[in-house]
């Protein structure tokens, strides 16, 4: 192979480096007009009266409320319409939609939003999962839309009625309560995340404007033009066809830029306006539109004197916020995913996903799979030190291999595990029992320790993937495809995957932009899933241009196709590289003259899906696989932890391109190392309080571990171009409880089960630790209120 | 209301422009003069993303007046290179995927140049806390502080 394996540099390269790359907010279309969004300052309320009068007087804006929504559905999203345009009767959460403005420029529609009059009645607010599900909470969707059944996953999902609670997904086998009645050991915990934000550097930002003809037209930085295309579709009741979405660069997604999201307010305002809309979110704003789900897990786990788990039941509930967005299956996702890559005989595995009045919820690198890595692989090492085994040896011990069924069903393929967690191991350089003790360090009152964590996700299943390929007659090739470039290298991958399976120089592929009225249906850029899916139908479009000229050169070259092979766009009979054709003489072969196109075409759709009845099935068409590794040091005076080394290995089926999987893998190491160690949104009052950038620490170059490796092991699976799977979020999930375990053996076995680990916390836990002199045992600390926390609890 | 009056050399060219008092420099290189290479990504200083050169010196011009560049020298990621000819920090970020999604490359690399004028050869640990307020979410960082001390291995910037 020479386009397969290698470091082929960015398509998208030069563009990038020199500034000439579009994004969204650098799209100007003539007579274009700038909006500004009014949001709302409560959390609950009703909304009693909106008079944007003065605004439209003064100023001489178009303004968008709740009284231009005659003619259209008004409400949007993912899996429940339940998100309207803009605010109609009530607001649920502080920064929601309340009215916009589109104006000559963006300091005038800054202006006119302070000539808005709005009158609130507060009405009690939620603000966590389980007082949204106290008695007498508000209800905040009572009038729920039915779920639209266009993402046949979420068949699997119980929406409820008249409750806080939007969906619930459970999957179980065996019978958890006798299996942990028998067990020799219990454990019972509850962790708990908080809400993050994904800090893509560009703000989501959307451009409409409708054309004479009727058409609605957006440029947008989105995820899922396909999706956008659809839901726009529906909201104005057009056929599909009269809605074109177009996607440029996008400045990183991570999840936040995935199902509708600005996209219906520049659609409606710019219908009303009669010209082109621009919205571009503050990075306040950002910080409103899309977070990830925090979430509290309750986790109970038997395992036997041998080590063997047997049972295990997690709970584990999510924060959705005020709208459903893609968070039911998120939780589903996280919930089937909860009980980890071990052979469990009995597990009893839910998920809950609940609204509260915060800001919505939604996908985010990871997919509700971080939520419950972080107790599982936490939980393991308190295991393995109760039972006073190598945690590692206890992970090979339990760990699922090819060819053993999931809780939910799906029989897995291509399960490499076992080889991520060995060279996890090897690369931190983890010894055995003796890495569960504390390290010491050269600097006085600092200890060091090192942890490990592993992880299983799915993707999302079924799912769609079109392709079109097309070949020109000088020899080179376009991919139309819906993928978007948002920075994870679609691009340059695709482009490889079409070389390779053509037999063309890679330099002679391009890849287009998503353009909905060119590019082919594609379900998501999302879940690690396109090198997957649309790299299976890149490949398949290929492979029926390939055999159209292999055909054409077998006639002219005199030889049967099988005899025949492309390289570098040369067609030769294999061992007589004289007898060849280059692809403008197999064109004038073909057409008579070197003009025309041949053409290849493949829509890919996973197959699976999970039963409404016990939530099994065919979970994923294939499953993520990782591992991390993580050196830490702890200053026992300040609490202060610090990465000194971070390790991260990934299954990737087959690598197409090193350097940018590694890529992947690194920042997905980093992005997990703020969660672990830093960020979290707070709020006060239901008042976000640190949405800036100022507020809410990311990691900055300061911040990378000294010593950093990421590698790559691949197990071929059927389905994947060449043998490939995704691999972009693999390496997420496992990070933080590596760190937490790290901490935790640095510390002589503290425990601390609520991340962040901010200093505070670790003091904390140091000090109760100190106070029941339980340390060096494997007790445990906790910031957190929950029930059952405390090691094991028969103890 | 009054506009105000700005003279300055844009990427190596005489400019001038006429900008409300409250415009930023941000706001008239993307809006006014079509340099769209400069990002927006916080407008409050804190991302880095639209990292200029004013007088040689690295600025947010998300936090900058338009008003302020009168009589000064103005460097954006479009004025450091030429058809023929990137800059070596842009090569090298290009040799060693030093970006993902990108956007926060032009600020990067702008704040790279800088540093590299005013400290031709950083350690590691100056490169880190030079750069450490252009925030990237993509990569972990590694490549980017590895083309900057390629670039000053090689004397050139």
């Amino acid at each position: 192979m020479t386009s397969i394996g290698i470091d082929a540099p960015r398509v998208d390269g030069p563009a990038k480096v020199t500034g000439q790359a579009t994004y969204t907010a650098d799209i100007v279309l003539p007579g274009m007009l700038h909006a500004k969004v009014l949001r709302s300052t409560l959390p609950h309320a009703r909304l009693v009266r909106i008079d944007v009068s003065a605004a439209e007087r003064e100023l001489g804006v178009i303004t968008l409320t709740r009284d231009d929504l005659a003619g259209i559905d008004p409400y949007y999203g993912a899996v429940l319409k339940d998100q309207p345009v803009v605010a109609i009767d009530r607001v649920l959460f502080a920064g929601d939609v309340v009215a916009v403005v589109a104006a000559e420029s963006r300091d005038i529609a800054e202006e006119a939003l302070d000539l808005i009059e709005v009158e609130y009645e507060a009405l009690p607010s939620v603000g966590d999962p389980f007082a949204a599900q106290a008695p007498g909470a508000p209800i905040l969707h009572a009038e729920r839309n039915t779920p639209e059944v266009q993402f046949l996953d979420m068949k699997s999902v119980h929406f409820q009625a008249d409750s806080n609670v939007c969906s619930i997904y459970h999957v179980a086998q065996g019978d958890f309560e006798a299996g942990y009645a028998a067990a020799d050991h219990k454990f019972d915990d509850v962790y708990t995340v908080p809400t993050i934000q994904h800090g893509h550097m560009e703000p989501h930002a959307s451009t409409a404007y409708w054309e004479p003809g009727g058409k609605l037209v957006v440029h947008t930085a989105t995820q899922n033009p396909s999706v956008i295309r659809t839901q726009l579709a529906e909201m104005f009741s057009l056929p599909e066809s009269m809605v074109r979405v177009i996607v440029p660069y996008l400045g990183g997604g991570y999840g936040a830029k995935t199902y509708p999201k600005l996209e219906p307010i520049v659609a409606v305002l710019s219908r009303k306006a009669k010209r082109p809309v621009s919205l571009v979110l503050t990075r306040e704003e950002v910080f409103m539109t899309a977070v990830r789900h925090a979430a509290s897990v309750r986790i109970r786990t038997g395992i036997n004197n041998d080590g063997q788990i047997v049972a295990r039941k997690v709970e584990a509930t999510y924060d959705t916020g005020a709208y459903a967005d893609i968070g039911p299956r998120t939780c589903k996702n996280g919930g089937y995913a909860s009980g980890g890559p071990y052979r469990i005989e009995h597990q009893d595995l839910t998920s809950y996903c609940v609204y509260t009045n915060r800001p919505p919820s939604g996908a985010f690198r990871g997919f509700g799979v971080p939520q419950v890595c972080w107790p599982y692989e936490s939980q393991m090492d308190d295991m393995a030190r109760r039972l006073g085994v190598d945690p590692v040896a206890l992970r090979r011990q339990n760990l699922i291999h090819e060819g053993d069924t999931f809780v939910t069903g799906d029989k897995l393929i291509a399960i490499g595990l076992d080889k991520c967690l060995e060279e996890v191991a090897s690369a931190i350089g983890w010894k055995g029992i003796e890495s569960t003790r504390p390290m010491p360090s050269d600097k006085p009152g600092f200890v060091r320790g090192i942890g490990i964590a592993v992880m299983i996700k799915s993707t999302m299943t079924p799912s769609n993937s079109a392709a079109s390929v097309r070949l020109n007659s000088d020899g080179s090739a376009t991919l139309l495809t819906s993928s978007v470039e948002m920075g994870q290298g679609p691009h340059t991958a695709l482009a490889q995957i079409v070389a390779e399976t053509i037999g063309l120089p890679l330099n002679r592929v391009t890849i287009t932009f998503p353009d909905t009225d060119f590019t082919p249906y594609d379900q998501s850029t999302s879940s690690s899933r396109t090198i997957f899916s649309m790299g299976h139908a890149a490949q398949k479009a290929g492979l029926q241009i390939r055999d159209q000229l292999l055909e054409i050169a077998a006639k002219q070259l005199e030889a049967s196709p099988g005899d025949l092979q492309i390289e570098e766009g040369i067609i030769a009979v294999k061992g007589s590289p004289d007898r060849s054709l280059t692809i403008p003489q197999a064109f004038r072969a073909h057409f008579g003259t070197p003009v025309g196109s041949l053409f290849g075409a493949f829509d890919f759709q996973t197959t699976g899906g999970l039963r409404p009845e016990d939530g099994k099935g065919k979970a994923s068409a294939f499953w993520f696989l990782s591992a991390a590794g993580a050196e830490v040091e702890v200053d026992t005076r300040t609490g202060k932890i610090r990465v000194i080394k971070a390790v991260t290995v990934v299954d990737t089926g087959k690598t197409i391109n090193p350097r940018q999987c590694w890529l992947q893998n690194e920042g997905s190491m980093l992005t997990a190392l703020g969660s672990a160690l830093q960020e979290e949104m707070v709020f006060d009052n239901g008042q976000p309080v640190n949405s800036s950038f100022l507020d809410y620490l990311m990691p900055s170059m300061e911040d990378y571990p000294d010593e950093f490796q990421s590698m790559l092991v691949e197990t071929p699976h059927p389905e994947g171009p060449f043998g490939a799977k995704g691999m972009g979020e693999a390496a997420l999930g496992p990070v933080a409880p590596a760190i937490g375990n790290a901490v935790s053996n640095a510390l002589g076995g503290i425990r601390l089960r609520d991340l962040p680990l901010r200093p505070e916390r670790v003091l904390d836990a140091i000090d109760a630790a100190a106070a029941s002199g339980a340390a060096a045992s494997g007790a445990a600390a906790s910031g957190a209120a929950g029930a059952g926390n405390g090691g094991e609890a028969a103890r | 209301m009054t506009k105000a009056e700005v003279r300055a050399t844009i990427n190596g060219r005489e400019r001038e422009l006429r900008v409300d008092p409250w415009r930023t420099l941000l706001e008239m290189l993307r809006d006014d003069m079509e340099l769209t290479g400069t990002k927006l990504g916080c407008e409050a200083g804190e991302c880095g993303a639209c990292t200029v050169l004013m007088d040689g010196k690295p600025v947010v011009s998300c936090m900058s007046l338009a008003a302020d560049a009168d009589g000064r020298t103005i460097e954006t990621i479009e004025g450091i290179s030429t058809a023929e000819h990137l800059h070596p920090l842009q090569d090298e970020f290009l040799k060693l995927s030093a970006f993902q999604c990108g956007y926060c490359a032009p600020g990067m690399i702008m704040s790279s140049k800088a540093l590299l004028e005013h400290n031709p050869h950083p350690t590691e640990r100056e490169i880190r806390e030079a750069i450490a307020g252009n925030l990237c979410r993509c990569t972990a960082y590694v490549g980017i502080v590895k083309a900057i001390q390629n670039v000053a291995a090689e004397g050139v910037s």
